[in-house]
């Protein structure tokens, strides 16, 4: 209760400071929250916001599947097999390191300007956080634990499903959730860069016609897609993660 | 599963040693563990009380000599066995039931079988209705009830305990050392048992073994001929029960 009141006073009080700011005026080019409004609710009805999501949520579907299907096995694989896990993680902390924007003209270079580019460049965003999680995951495995399980004579394999598997998935799950922020961070660099695709694309339009309150409606209705899609994950981590409620 | 099925086991260690590094763990251990017998291993840390227990679970190799529990030579966890740990190590994931159908589930045991038997077990340690609980909603004794369920689940020849009261309560403790003690009148297994509490060694054993630390040996070993049943009577008060920890804190401060 106190939570949802504190809620509704801050994104008012936000509304507030962007009408102010709006009315100041801050710069002669800044929207109001109500002419940012209008100008959303233009662009979902032209269907000109739909059509970018679409093409954006393929790349980001697509890039940070790929980050899914790839890095959490890899992040597993580098957790159980020692030498595997020291020889990659040198990589990924790399990838981690660098400025990955700096790769996206590569990128392009390589892929050709596509939806496939703006995928590729999703997963390098996102991907080395996600295995990098899995295989912290694997490595916070209590001792004990799997000394429990081969003092009941687990397998292997038991041992990796029942004992490694459920233990890392905290860990695993935060991967995900902080990959999936991180996809939307690559997602937008992307399509700025490229330009020509998904809401990178309205974003650039609406800046270079100088059509501000249809740029910063855009750029709002990322952060509320971005937004969305991290609540879903909560929702589905605290599912799964009832146990440590 | 009212009694066990399968008869208790003797164990039998012959000449074991174990070093880690150059610290000798376990010099020359020769013990016998009688069928049905309830034994102790007590001594100062880093006497290997637990590196032996390990050994005949199966968890830790030896260097020489050789554990063998019934007929077989231990040289990896068997299905004879089950241990119960200190830190009750339970899946933090998995409710009470889940826990306690463990070891069964590992053994490739049928989902109805496992619930039937994890049930009746966790019946007979008294958390009947606590079922859907996960362990961090339980107090220390209740989680070690788990671990102990979990061990009886598996219908074990030999029971292996590990410090399993050390970080429990003194009351709780106490509930917990008769209720032990009347499960295993009721179904004789073999335990072996390791605690640093003299007065639990007493009250518990048949005999206690006392191990010397660096390197561990066995150093003495005494019979506790107090009557059974124990829980029942008020053998903490009595003279022969007292004398008998005396004797052994006699025997341990030479050691220290």
């Amino acid at each position: 209760m106190i939570v949802l009141l504190l809620r509704a006073l801050s994104v008012a009080g936000f509304l507030l400071l962007w009408e102010w700011a709006a009315r100041v005026p801050i710069s002669f080019n800044f929207p109001s929250p109500l002419a940012t409004l209008r100008a959303l609710v233009a662009l979902v009805w032209s269907g000109a916001l739909p059509a970018a999501t679409l093409i954006s949520v393929q790349a980001l579907g697509l890039g940070f599947g790929a980050a899914l299907v790839i890095g959490i096995p890899l992040g597993l694989a580098m957790g159980v097999v020692g030498p595997l896990g020291r020889a990659a993680r040198v990589y990924l902390d790399l990838l981690i390191a660098l400025p990955t924007a700096a790769l996206v003209p590569l990128v392009i270079l390589s892929f050709g300007i596509n939806v496939l580019s703006s995928a590729v460049i999703v997963f390098a965003f996102s991907a080395p956080f996600v295995a990098l999680n899995a295989y912290g995951g694997v490595r916070d495995v209590r001792p004990r634990l799997a000394e429990m399980a081969c003092a009941f004579g687990a397998s292997r394999l038991q041992l990796f499903a029942r004992i490694v598997l459920p233990s890392a998935l905290p860990m695993i799950l935060a991967g995900v959730r902080y990959g999936l922020s991180r996809a939307f961070v690559g997602l937008i660099i992307a399509e700025l860069l490229l330009s020509p695709f998904g809401l990178g694309r309205l974003i650039m339009t609406a800046r270079s016609m100088f059509e501000h309150d249809r740029m910063f409606a855009t750029v709002l209705w990322t952060l509320l897609l971005a937004a969305l899609a991290l609540a879903g994950l909560a929702r589905l981590e605290a599912r799964w993660l009832r146990w440590r409620a | 599963m009212a009694t066990s099925r399968r008869e208790p086991l003797a164990i039998a260690i012959e000449g074991v040693s174990k070093a880690f590094g150059t610290l000798q763990a376990l010099s020359n251990i020769d013990l016998r563990v009688g069928p049905g017998e309830f034994l102790t291993l007590i001594g100062p840390s880093g006497c290997g009380k637990t590196t032996l227990l390990k050994a005949i679970a199966g968890l830790a190799s030896v260097d020489a000599g050789r554990v063998v529990v019934g007929s077989r030579a231990v040289t990896g966890p068997g299905r004879e066995c089950a241990v119960v740990f200190q830190d009750f190590a339970l899946l933090p994931w998995a409710t009470v039931q889940r826990n306690v159908e463990f070891g069964l589930l590992l053994h490739g045991v049928g989902a109805a079988e496992r619930g039937v038997t994890a049930r009746g077990c966790l019946a007979k340690v008294g958390l009947a209705g606590f079922e859907d609980a996960y362990p961090a909603q339980l107090s220390g004794g209740m989680q070690q009830r788990v671990g102990l369920a979990r061990a009886l689940a598996v219908d074990p020849q030999v029971l292996l305990m590990d410090e399993p009261f050390a970080s429990i309560d003194e009351q709780t403790r106490r509930v917990f050392q008769d209720d032990l003690l009347s499960l295993w009148s009721e179904d004789r297994k073999t335990v072996v048992f390791v605690t640093h509490s003299m007065e639990e060694a007493v009250y518990l054993s048949d005999r206690v073994v006392v191990l010397s630390p660096r390197p561990g040996r066995v150093h003495q070993v005494l019979d506790v001929p107090l009557a059974r049943p124990r829980e029942t009577a008020d053998v903490r008060a009595s003279l022969p029960f007292t004398r008998l920890v005396d004797d052994l804190w006699k025997i341990l401060r030479k050691l220290q």
